[in-house]
């Protein structure tokens, strides 16, 4: 039944992007400023392939900010695979992507209930508490989670239509993502070169999934964890020296390939000084625009340090239990914080969201959130042409839903957050939100 | 002044200066029982004549030992279109090294500019001012070709601190000239391979690294521009045909431009000794159809007639370029030209009548006008052999697409340079270039691109093409147009940003609506009957205005405001969860309730009792 659900859904999902990329849309999809930005553009990728062709350094322009592997990577696709097979790896690389996180969603959700288990069991047995042995059992998750979820995930990745333009807007983007699902599938199966090599692949090519490192040395240390009390220094070092040398290798190819250190001042220096101020969902862009001289750089190292640096300490303490929980709150704020974000990340994290289906009844902002996505999604495209064709609008139309569109998915994200930490006190202390009688009420303090 | 700088005329300038003084005098004394004020003139007027007799001798007797020379010339040229077109040139000759030149002193050569030049180590430099498009299917080739607004390119004797000398040049150069060319820096220069060669003599070979280019389409040419102008001529604009130049007939013409340029030439066939060429124009095209009578004249064109040559100039002519009359005689000049000129050059033939200003002042002032007996009838125009156009296509503000469109007239396939000049602001994918030629695709024989850098460098793309025979060349390319920050638009930024002319350059094989000087000429007389194996020809294109998208101006504190509020609502909630435990606590929201009900009930139950 489940196989030949799942080979119905990948078939229709590789349908409806085979048809928009055949269709006289997929022009308008990929010129959208919400799906191609400067960093994953393909025709940025053309203009570079085409530069490095004629003999000319990609990294001297301003267009080109991919990493030189990259470079090399898609210059042999363009040379050598015609425009159809093109399409059909963008196609086959998404479905790809989502056939991983369907099987990193089958795993997450068998560990997470066996831990589960466990604990309670661990628990009964420590305190004999009475209120442990009844809880409801709404609250455990059903066995039946597993396979539903790794259902669920591949379908909100194959049919959320932010992914959906993504892919058929050929950004580079399918590529990340690609990596991204990798990266996740390979540290919940606890393979230390995979995951270290997907996340240096991506931290040379974007520079925040360098964060996803913090859930991969947890992952990777728990397993000793159970053996032996100790902290896990060994095993933590292991995984960073292996990380840094990996990256340190691939930056040492990339120089080798293109030939200097130029390359590092179009990638990694574009990301962080945010040069480029076309219109995208994020942030940035607006904010950089109207900012005055004198302040651009504090304010361009703050906004940095909110992405990739402010929540990481905390978040992995917090919820170093669950880091795949740990591993989506980074890449939610990456996805809404980073300077060129685009729909396809968007459209990633969320399609990990059915993973914490049981989160979803402790959940307050779901109906707000999605109808300010839906409105976003609406609006955006409409203000667009009302400020850059119809010139009836201005750009402020624009960066308000822009802003309404990072309200909404921060809503979302510190929802969840919030929901599973609720959860954790709900298991601990019973469903019950009654002090000696009275109703009580959950506050944090 | 003259006799003290030149001790070995002394003599003889003062003996020439003592009877013109008697002269004077003689003549004084036969005016005195006129009117006052008819006095005043003739004595004016006289002075003003004796005056030039002494320069015309001065000259003639001291060339061997002065070693500069300036010359002043005018073309006149009805053009096919029904339009006149006036070219002025002053010419400026120095027989001294430029490079080891101090410019401590001067005698004719305006030290200003001499001063400008030596100090930044310049070999040529090029300036014009252009208000208005030199329309090339209509008008055929100018003397000089400029490009709209302002336009600089020098070379230098090397390229050591060469941005840092670039940047001085131009800064200085917008003081000499009172013009916007300080806002050239590095983000809008270009050193092209081919499009630009010294023009003048080279020691030793230069490469590209020594050359700047840089357009400022934007800049508007008016009065204040043309009085420094003129203040570089030697006689400035009280004698000779400077005096011409009064600024309300010459803004109000439908092309003038201003050049000013520099450059040493070869004083002799071997080139032992070099000499400094200072070149000055002014180009303009007035319409006389507009007005009542076809008739056009010195004076109705400039609102003055001639009154005198520069008595500091050798050579002070006036050419009326009368090819067009010699078929249908629609007009005749008055006066009478002493002088026609047959001149052959490259297959064309054309007749110059020709006034020299010295002979013809001596009458007294007078004009050259041009007297239609009968109404012109306008024929067709024949196209110049090689011209082009540049338009963006595409509507938006987003994205957008430039062509330029390359016309071939000629029998046989042209090798021409294509400059495009595109700023950083609009930036080019140069995989979308598609050069067209009757529906096929053709290939540029040589391609160099140098991609731009936001707020550094321009995009920069030469391409040497080889254009079919009889044929229009389409060369398109894709652009974006840029956001930019709020402070870098302009005032008015809505009126959009220009963009600099592509130049066009190509190597005639014939002399077809050919009128520039030859490369070893240096005066307008140098051009007649001057036949070459190339006509060097520099076309350049329109300008372009392109509208990018703007921000709203006035936001700046709510943007900065409301995106800080979305990162703070994020900082709130995740600061909150991270740092915090979660506790039970008894709901606190009902206490005002209570307390508020309790109150109420004790009060009824107080008036109850």
């Amino acid at each position: 039944m489940s196989t030949t659900q799942k080979f119905v859904f990948f078939a229709l999902a590789a349908t409806i992007r085979l048809l928009l990329i055949y269709s006289e849309y997929q022009k308008i999809i990929a010129d959208r400023v919400e799906v191609s930005t400067a960093l994953n553009s393909w025709k940025k990728v053309t203009e570079g392939v085409y530069l490095r062709e004629a003999g000319i350094d990609p990294y001297t322009g301003d267009l080109f900010h991919e990493s030189p592997i990259g470079l090399v990577v898609f210059s042999y696709m363009q040379k050598y695979l015609s425009l159809c097979m093109l399409c059909g790896i963008f196609v086959f690389t998404d479905l790809a992507t989502a056939w991983i996180l369907g099987a990193t969603a089958y795993r997450y959700t068998s560990e997470l209930i066996a831990t589960e288990q466990k604990d309670i069991q661990k628990r009964k047995k420590e305190s004999n508490d009475e209120e442990l042995s009844t809880l409801p059992s709404s609250m455990s998750i059903p066995a039946s989670s597993v396979t539903s979820s790794a259902l669920l995930v591949p379908s909100a990745y194959l049919f959320n239509p932010y992914v959906v333009f993504n892919c058929v807007g050929l950004t580079t983007t399918v590529f990340t993502n690609f990596l991204l699902s990798a990266a996740l599938y390979s540290m919940i199966n606890k393979s230390r070169l995979c995951s270290c090599f997907t996340i240096a692949v991506l931290t040379l090519q974007g520079l925040y999934p360098i964060t996803l490192m913090v859930p991969a040395t947890i992952y990777l240390a728990r397993n000793e964890e159970g053996k032996n009390k100790n902290f896990p220094y060994g095993n933590i070092n292991k995984t960073i020296a292996m990380f840094i040398g990996i990256l340190i290798a691939l930056y040492y190819l990339s120089y080798k390939v293109s030939g200097s250190w130029s390359f590092l001042h179009s990638t990694i220096g574009f990301i962080l000084t945010v040069p480029d101020l076309r219109p995208n969902i994020g942030l940035y862009w607006y904010f950089f625009t109207e900012m005055f001289e004198h302040f651009r750089w504090l304010f361009v190292a703050s906004f940095q340090i909110n992405v990739g640096l402010l929540y990481v300490a905390p978040l992995a303490l917090r919820f170093r239990r669950d880091p795949m929980l740990l591993a989506f709150s980074y890449l939610a704020i990456a996805a809404i914080f980073k300077s060129y974000p685009c729909l396809g990340e968007v459209g990633f994290y969320m399609a990990l969201l059915p993973m914490w289906k049981h989160l979803f009844p402790h959940m307050q902002q779901g109906f707000i959130v999605s109808c300010f996505l839906l409105s976003c999604t609406v609006f955006a495209p409409t203000v667009w042409h009302l400020w850059i064709y119809s010139r009836s609008a201005n750009a402020n139309f624009y960066f308000g839903v822009t802003l309404a569109f990072a309200i909404a998915q921060i809503f979302l994200v510190t929802d969840v957050l919030f929901a599973s930490v609720k959860r954790e006190f709900s298991l601990r202390h019973g469903l019950s939100r009654e002090i000696h009688g009275n109703t009580g009420k959950l506050l944090l303090e | 002044m003259r006799i003290a700088v030149y001790p070995k005329c002394e003599k003889f300038l003062t003996s020439i200066c003592e009877w013109a003084k008697g002269c004077l005098k003689v003549i004084q004394l036969q005016l005195q029982s006129c009117a006052k004020m008819r006095t005043a003139f003739a004595m004016y007027f006289i002075q003003a004549l004796i005056l030039s007799a002494i320069g015309d001798v001065g000259f003639v007797s001291c060339t061997s030992d002065v070693d500069d020379a300036f010359n002043e010339e005018l073309m006149l040229k009805p053009l096919p279109s029904g339009h006149v077109y006036a070219h002025f040139q002053f010419t400026t000759l120095w027989r001294t090294d430029i490079e080891t030149e101090t410019f401590q002193h001067s005698r004719l050569f305006p030290r200003g500019l001499g001063e400008i030049i030596g100090r930044h180590n310049v070999r040529e430099l090029h300036v014009s001012l252009t208000e208005g498009l030199w329309r090339y299917e209509k008008w055929g080739y100018p003397l000089q070709d400029t490009g709209s607004g302002a336009e600089v390119y020098a070379w230098f004797n090397d390229d050591r601190r060469i941005d840092e000398n670039w940047k001085s040049l131009t800064n200085a150069l917008a003081g000499l000239l009172c013009a916007s060319l300080n806002f050239v820096d590095v983000s809008n220069s270009l050193s092209p391979d081919f499009t630009f060669r010294p023009s003048g003599a080279i020691p030793r070979p230069l490469n590209s690294s020594c050359l700047r280019y840089s357009s400022l389409p934007r800049e508007i040419v008016c009065t204040e521009n043309l009085t420094p102008f003129k203040k570089l001529l030697p006689c400035d604009s009280k004698k000779g045909l400077a005096t011409l130049l009064n600024s309300a007939y010459i803004h109000n013409t439908n092309y003038h431009s201003i050049a000013v340029d520099v450059r040493p030439v070869c004083t002799n066939a071997a080139c032992t000794q070099t000499t400094i060429e200072l070149r000055q124009t002014i180009s303009l095209v007035y319409d006389t159809m507009t007005t009542d009578s076809q008739d056009w004249s010195v004076r109705k064109l400039f609102g003055i007639g001639l009154r005198s040559a520069c008595p500091l100039a050798t050579l002070s002519r006036v050419y009326v370029d009368v090819t067009d009359n010699e078929t249908s005689e629609t007009y005749r000049l008055v006066p009478e030209p002493p002088e026609t000129l047959i001149s052959l050059r490259g297959g064309q033939e054309n007749r110059i009548a020709v006034y020299d200003i010295k002979s013809l002042s001596n009458a007294g002032m007078f004009n050259v006008a041009a007297v239609h007996s009968k109404a012109k009838i306008y024929g067709v125009e024949i196209p110049p052999v090689l011209f082009a156009n540049r338009y963006v296509v595409g509507y938006g503000q987003e994205r957008g697409g430039l062509v330029t469109k390359l016309h071939n007239n000629y029998w046989k396939p042209l090798d021409v340079v294509l400059l495009e000049n595109i700023p950083w602001y609009i930036p080019v994918y140069t995989h979308t270039i598609r050069i067209t030629c009757q529906g096929k695709l053709l290939k540029p024989l040589i391609k160099r691109y140098v991609p731009g850098r936001e707020r550094e460098r321009p995009y920069y793309l030469e391409m040497v093409l080889r254009l079919p025979p009889r044929s229009v060349t389409e060369f398109s390319i894709e652009l974006d147009y840029l956001f930019l920050k709020w402070q870098e638009y302009p005032p008015d930024a809505n009126h959009g940003f220009y963009m600099g002319p592509a130049i066009i350059t190509s190597l005639l094989p014939t002399a077809r609506n050919y009128t520039a000087l030859p490369q070893d000429g240096s005066t307008i007389s140098s051009s007649f009957n001057a036949s070459r194996d190339g006509y060097l020809v520099q076309l350049r294109t329109e300008i372009l205005l392109v509208s990018l998208p703007t921000p709203d101006f006035s936001m700046p504190y709510n943007v900065i405001c409301l995106a800080c509020t979305a990162v703070a609502l994020a900082f709130g909630p995740l600061h909150n969860i991270t740092t915090k435990r979660l506790v039970l606590k008894p709901s606190k929201k009902n206490k005002l309730v209570s307390y508020i009900r309790e109150k109420l009930s004790k009060t009824k139950v107080d008036k109850i009792e």
